[in-house]
Parts: C-alpha cells; sequence; structure tokens
C-alpha cells in the first residue's frame, strides 16, 4: 500500500514536472508573441482621479485569466513554505496570469478600436487550493481591467 | 498636464528569475529531509530518554487511556486467564519486580499473535493457545512480552510514534480529512502496535530465552513455536493469517540463530523435556470441548 501510494506520488510528480514545463513554455512563447504585436497601443494605469484625454467613446474591458498549478509546482511549493523564502515557481504562474490577462483585456480593446487603454487595474483571486477543507491543487485567477478610448 | 507615452522597443519581460525548478526543488527536498531527520532522531532520543523516566502511575494511566481505544473482543472471567497470569508470573527470577502489576487480557481472534501495550497490559489471542504445543513455549512467547516491559519498550515506541505523529501534523500529513482530536487518539492507537526496533526485540529475546530457562532449568522446546511458525509461512506463503505475529515480531533467521549462539556462550542448557499444556488450554474455562466446535 505504501509503495503504490509512492508510486503514485511519484507518477504525479513527473508528470506535473513534465506537462508542467511543457504548457508554461508554449504559454510563454504566446504571451510574447502576442505582447509584440500588441506593443503600439498604449496601456496605462494613469486616469483613476485625473480627467481622461478627449476622446469620443470610453468604454471599460476585462480580460480575466486563471491558471491551474500543477503538482509539481504545488510540492516544490509546500516544501518551500517549511522553509521560507521566494517561492520562484509560483512566481512564474502569477507572472504568466498576469500578462495573459492584460493581453485578453487589450486584444479586446483593440478590437474594439481603442487607441488607449487607461486606469488599468489588476486584481488576483485563489480558487480552490490549500484554503479551507480543499487540499488539492489551486489555481489563480488574475483579472485585469481598464477603460479603453477611441 | 501632458505627459507622453513613450512605446518601449520590446515588452518588459517581469521580474520573474530564471531558475532551473528540478534544481530548486532538489535543493528543497535536501534541505527538508535533512532537517526533519535530524529532528525526528533527536526527538526520538528524548522519547526514549522521557519514556524511561516516567512514573509507573502515569504509565498506567496512559496505558489504561490507550486500553480504551481497542475495541477487541475480551474474553472476560475465564480459568485461562488465571493459568496465564499464573505462568508470567513465574517467568521473573526471584528478587525481580515489574514496575506495575501486569494484566493478562484474552482476546478471542484467529489471528496468532501476542503483544504488550504501556501500562502492562498483556494480550493474548486465543489462536496463540491453540498454535502452542507446550509450555515453553508459551513461556517464552510470554517472557518475550515481558522483557519488552522491563525494557520500556511499549512506552518507548509510544513517545516515538507521539514524536512521529507531532512531526506529520506539522508537515499537514494524515490530517487532512476528519483532523482534530479523534483522528490524534485513533492514530495513536494504531501507531502504539508499531513493531519495535530490531536491537529491542533481540533484547527481549534474549531476557525470553534466559526467563524460561530459569522456570524449566533448560532453553529447550522454547524456541519451537517460533520454528514452527517460520515454516508454516513459508510453505503456505504471506497470504496466511498466522503471519500477524511476525508483523509485530518480525522473525528473520537468524534470531533462532542468535539465540542459540548465545545460549552456548554463556552455558545455557538448550536440551531437556517439555513440560505439555493443561489438557483443554483451548477450551473456554479449560473445560472439555469439541477440537472444532470450540469458543
Amino acid at each position: 500500500m505504501d509503495g503504490l501510494e509512492i508510486l503514485i506520488f511519484l507518477f504525479l510528480l513527473i508528470l506535473g514536472y513534465f506537462s508542467g514545463t511543457y504548457f508554461e513554455k508554449r504559454h510563454y512563447k504566446s504571451i510574447r508573441e502576442r505582447e509584440r504585436k500588441t506593443l503600439h497601443v498604449p496601456m496605462v494605469t494613469f486616469g483613476a482621479k485625473q480627467s481622461l484625454p478627449e476622446a469620443q467613446d470610453a468604454q471599460l474591458f476585462v480580460g480575466s485569466v486563471v491558471i491551474s498549478v500543477d503538482y509539481f509546482k504545488m510540492i516544490s511549493a509546500t516544501l518551500r513554505n517549511l522553509v521560507g523564502g521566494r517561492v520562484m515557481v509560483y512566481e512564474s504562474l502569477l507572472d504568466r496570469g498576469r500578462r495573459e490577462a492584460l493581453l485578453r483585456m487589450k486584444e479586446e480593446a483593440m478590437a474594439w478600436g481603442a487607441n488607449q487603454i487607461m486606469n488599468v487595474r489588476l486584481e488576483t483571486a485563489a480558487i480552490g487550493g490549500r484554503s479551507g477543507n480543499n487540499s488539492g491543487p489551486g489555481s489563480v485567477e488574475v483579472i485585469a481591467y481598464g477603460t479603453g478610448i477611441r | 498636464m501632458f505627459i507622453r507615452y513613450k512605446q518601449p522597443k520590446k515588452p518588459p519581460e517581469g521580474n520573474v528569475i530564471k531558475h532551473s525548478p528540478l534544481l530548486n526543488f532538489a535543493y528543497l527536498l535536501g534541505t527538508v529531509v535533512i532537517i526533519s531527520a535530524v529532528i525526528f532522531v533527536a526527538l526520538g532520543f528524548f522519547a526514549d530518554w522521557l519514556a524511561v523516566r516516567i512514573s509507573p502511575e502515569t504509565e498506567r494511566k496512559i496505558g489504561d487511556m490507550l486500553f480504551h481505544t481497542i475495541s477487541d473482543e475480551e474474553i472476560v472471567d475465564d480459568k485461562r486467564i488465571q493459568y496465564l497470569e499464573e505462568l508470567l508470573e513465574s517467568l521473573p527470577e526471584s528478587g525481580e519486580t515489574t514496575r506495575l502489576p501486569l494484566t493478562i487480557h484474552l482476546i478471542k481472534s484467529d489471528v496468532v499473535n501476542a503483544a504488550i501495550m504501556a501500562g502492562g497490559h498483556v494480550f493474548i489471542h486465543t489462536a496463540l493457545l491453540e498454535a502452542v504445543e507446550s509450555e515453553n513455549e508459551l513461556a517464552f512467547v510470554l517472557a518475550h512480552e515481558l522483557g519488552h516491559f522491563q525494557n520500556h519498550d511499549p512506552t518507548k515506541s509510544l513517545g516515538r510514534s507521539l514524536v512521529f505523529l507531532v512531526a506529520s501534523m506539522a508537515l499537514g500529513i494524515g490530517t487532512s480529512e476528519s483532523g482534530g482530536v479523534p483522528d490524534i487518539v485513533f492514530r495513536t492507537g494504531e501507531l502504539t502496535s508499531l513493531s519495535y526496533s530490531r536491537k529491542q526485540e533481540r533484547a527481549a529475546d534474549l531476557y525470553g530465552l534466559s526467563r524460561a530457562i530459569n522456570r524449566y532449568g533448560h532453553g529447550s522446546h522454547s524456541l519451537d513455536f517460533f520454528k514452527r511458525l517460520e515454516e508454516e509461512e513459508q510453505e503456505q506463503g504471506r497470504l496466511l493469517k498466522v503471519s500477524q505475529y511476525f508483523s509485530t515480531h518480525p522473525l528473520s533467521k537468524d534470531r533462532i540463530v542468535i539465540l542459540n549462539k548465545a545460549a552456548a556462550e554463556k552455558g545455557w542448557k538448550m536440551e531437556g523435556d517439555a513440560k505439555p499444556l493443561p489438557e483443554w488450554l483451548h477450551c473456554p474455562n479449560m473445560e472439555e470441548c469439541e477440537p472444532d466446535a470450540e469458543e
């Protein structure tokens, strides 16, 4: 029984490592490509208590993404919790989430015809995971929203 | 107010450190394993140190508490208990005392087993009484358990289990679902049956044999029970129910060899006649019964 549990654990760990690395690489490739394509449209946090620049239209755009932790990252982070320090495996996860959410918002705004996106804000939320009784792998949601003007 | 947006040449990359997840993982795993091993071993020694020093009254209280968590079917008010208690009491050398009075608990079970728990609770399964063929064999099994008790093995094992439990709780293993106190009690009870270390087994073996010789004047037949069980186990494989005795008392071939060698070194007499068991030991109250219809 113990042997089987260890085998399942190792299997999940290896699966998590390889699939997690593969998806992360692919995701980063797509993020970099799309960021280059959308670079010409300014995206700024300006606008909270200031008036927006002169424009015809303004509209709210939201981009949200949910990314799951893989088993390898989860175990790695659990070990890190015991030792302390930067949880680097999760940093890349959140970085991906943040950039993907911004991209989704920006792409939508650009399709609408926005020439600027003002007052951009970011939020995160944890889904499942270690909070409460659910101890399975968790996910993180990153939401980006801003005002597109044209 | 004019702010000019200057388009960067390439998108900002964020501040995620480039690192090798595998190396990072290996480093973490190594650190955690080494530190917890050191803590575990240190706490284990502390538990051993403490186990020998707790007062018999405290041990009795702990033993009683644990005893109530065991739900096996106990036979009370049986003449066999009296017989076993007398046999057990005859084993210590003259002048040797036990720190607590020992209590025999006869458990109705078809699994051959015997065990001792903190607080001097000795468990004898009825199947053991059917499996032994002479009093010498039974005396050795009882003396072996007595040896564990005299060496404080049950409390040491309990202390180590508690250390293990606390450590695993700290790591969040094994508390995932129900959690809380009932889980802890259940697990502690479960862990008290953990086998003793090889060293503890050897010491108990030696003690057992010396007390058997003390009683019968020779060590012959005392080890027959082991030999027979081992042969049976080898013949019929591990599926045999009987094998539980070995899961709590791991028997390697060299256990008997070591005992024989020790006996030869100390000049113990290893030849002699077996003392027969009471005729109806396998029947309730030792009253005559049908071989298969008993209990």
